[in-house]
Formats: structure tokens, sequence, C-alpha cells
């Protein structure tokens, strides 16, 4: 499946995975926040949620501001 | 200095200046004006970043956890209320606190708050157990609108993001404050000079957040203790009560007693 992570394209050989499976895959710990499909995602579903074909994730951290 | 605490959404605090974390010359740098400035509440935001960065470490958030503020997330960047709705919620996750100042951002060029949007999101995030703090436009019907849904704090700004150009219009944010005593009102975006700053607290504002004046500065940590005390300055001379203007000049030293050479004039 091809899935949007942080605005690129990536390929996965899984048909789905959950989001705890595609943060460890791509070695995401800690100190994030996930929205999928630009909905947020409670850290205790990654686990439970799956995504799919086209879905968009976005994997945001603390960074400055104003 | 002899400080009074004030609240601003059920905290209490010393300093009525909040500070930005950005655009600093270093990460040093950023740290010690924070320090200088005397500021308990920082803001910060949240972006995209990669795994490879983030297990680098993130210096700057283990830096802003060091200098024990509390912070403030923001959602700069956001056009839409759905895209600030979701990054409100991001940010309660990963900051573990209930408040955002909340920035829906209507035009490009001036990046002026969009009224309708900022409406919009801010009924949902307060349905949400938010306590949103608007960062808005100086309307006074919008100020009406965002106490009437809920905010007990409003962020009308001096003039956009990042000019520097100070207060544009003090007649709104002076009719802002008397029509709306008993909220929480800050100054946000546009100050460039710590007269600037004194400005809006003489205005009767209870705080002011600022980050490029202090960044861009030439030194950013001297500037930051300049605003540090014309924030105070200027709450102490609101607290006073500024004397009413005069035309005609009236001598402050006193006439009786005038020497010799006065009276034959």
């Amino acid at each position: 499946m091809r899935l949007s992570i942080n605005g690129e394209i990536k390929e996965f050989k899984e048909k789905s995975l959950t989001i705890k499976e595609i943060l460890d895959l791509m070695q995401y710990n800690k100190g994030i926040a996930v929205a999928l499909n630009e909905t947020f995602v409670l850290k205790t579903e990654y686990e439970n949620i799956e995504v799919k074909d086209g879905d968009r994730l976005d994997i945001l951290s603390p960074i400055q501001g104003g | 200095m002899n400080r009074v605490k004030w609240k601003l959404e059920g905290r209490e605090f010393n300093s009525r200046l909040m500070i930005g974390s950005a655009l600093y010359p270093s990460p040093e740098v950023m740290a010690k004006s924070i320090k200088a400035s005397g500021a308990e509440i920082v803001t910060v935001s949240l972006r995209r970043q990669s795994a490879t960065d983030l297990n680098s470490g993130n210096q700057f958030w283990e830096i802003i956890k060091e200098l024990g503020v509390t912070v403030l997330p923001n959602t700069a960047g956001c056009h839409t209320a759905k895209e600030a709705v979701t990054t409100a919620m991001m940010a309660r996750e990963i900051f573990e606190v209930d408040w955002v100042k909340l920035e829906v951002i209507g035009n490009q060029y001036n990046l002026q708050p969009d009224p309708f949007a900022l409406v919009e999101a801010t009924k949902i995030l307060i349905d949400e157990g938010f306590r949103v703090l608007p960062y808005m436009t100086d309307d006074l019907v919008l100020a009406q609108r965002l106490a009437e849904i809920g905010c007990t704090t409003l962020m009308p700004w001096g003039s956009p993001i990042g000019t520097g150009r100070g207060i544009m219009n003090p007649y709104n944010l002076k009719t802002i404050r008397e029509q709306f005593p008993n909220l929480n009102l800050i100054v946000d975006a546009g100050i460039g000079k710590p007269s600037d700053a004194v400005e809006a607290m003489e205005l009767g504002f209870d705080g002011v957040l600022l980050n490029s004046a202090v960044a861009l500065a030439q030194e950013p940590i001297k500037m930051a203790k300049a605003f540090k005390y014309a924030i105070y300055a200027g709450r102490l001379g609101f607290e006073a009560g500024v004397m009413e203007k005069r035309d005609m000049a009236n001598p402050s030293t006193p006439t009786v007693g005038t020497p010799f050479w006065h009276q034959f004039s």
C-alpha cells in the first residue's frame, strides 16, 4: 500500500498496518502526536487503528513557536 | 522587582510578559533570553519531523523543559478551523496542557487571523475542554463573539506578526479593554520596541506576548531584559493612573516665594 507520511509517499508491502506498526517501522518512539487523514488520533488508539492504501499520516513533534 | 501575582486561565504568574521561542540566533541565546525576560509562559509549536532527527534528540524541547516554564502551544501555520482543531488536540497530548494559543491565518500577506474560522475552531475546542486563547484582530465585534462562546482571555494583535510596527490602532485596543473589563487581554504580535509594550500595558492590557522583538534584536538577551522592565513599568503606570492631558501650561514648581528678579518683569 501507498501512504502519505508527513507529505512524502511511502510504499509498504503490507496491505494494512496499525498506526503503532507504522511508527515502529519508521522508528518513531516518543515525543510525537499523530493525525490520520487530518484527524487527531489518541496515543492509546495507535494499536487499534489500521491504516490503508491512500491514507495520510501526519506525525508532529515540538518545535520553536511564537 | 516587587511583583504582584496575576491569574491567567486559572494559573498564577508573576510576569506579565509571554515570550516566543522562535527566531533566536541559537538555542543558547533563546534560553538566556527567556531567562532574562523573566517570562514564565513560553510559546511553542508543532511541526513534521523525521524519526532520524527526533531520535538524535530534540534539543529544543529539552532546553525548554529545563527552563521550567509553562508552555503555551500555538496552532501557527493553520489556515482552516479543522487544521487548527487537529493541531490543538495534538499539542494537548504532547505538551500535556489544556490551553492553546489559537491561530487560524486568513491572509498570507499580513498573516491576519481569519475571524470566522477562529470563532468556529474556538467553539469546537471549548466543547472539547480546552482553554482557548485566540489570536485575533483588534475587532470589537469579534471580541464580543469570542467572549460569548466562552473565552476568558483574548489576544488581539498590535500589528501583523513579525512587523515590529507596534500598536497600529490604540483606539481599538482601548475600546476592547473598556468593553471587557473582566477578561484577560493580551497584546499579541506586532510589538517592536519596549515602548510599544509600555503603551499596551498603559492601555490596561493584562500582558504582552512577543517574540521577534527580542529574537531579532541586535542583542536579544539585553532586549529581553528591556521588555521585562518595560512591561513592569507600563503596568505600574496603568495602576497608578495617568494624569489628564491639559491644553494650558501649568508650572510644576511652586510660584509662591518667587525670587525678586521675576517680580520686575
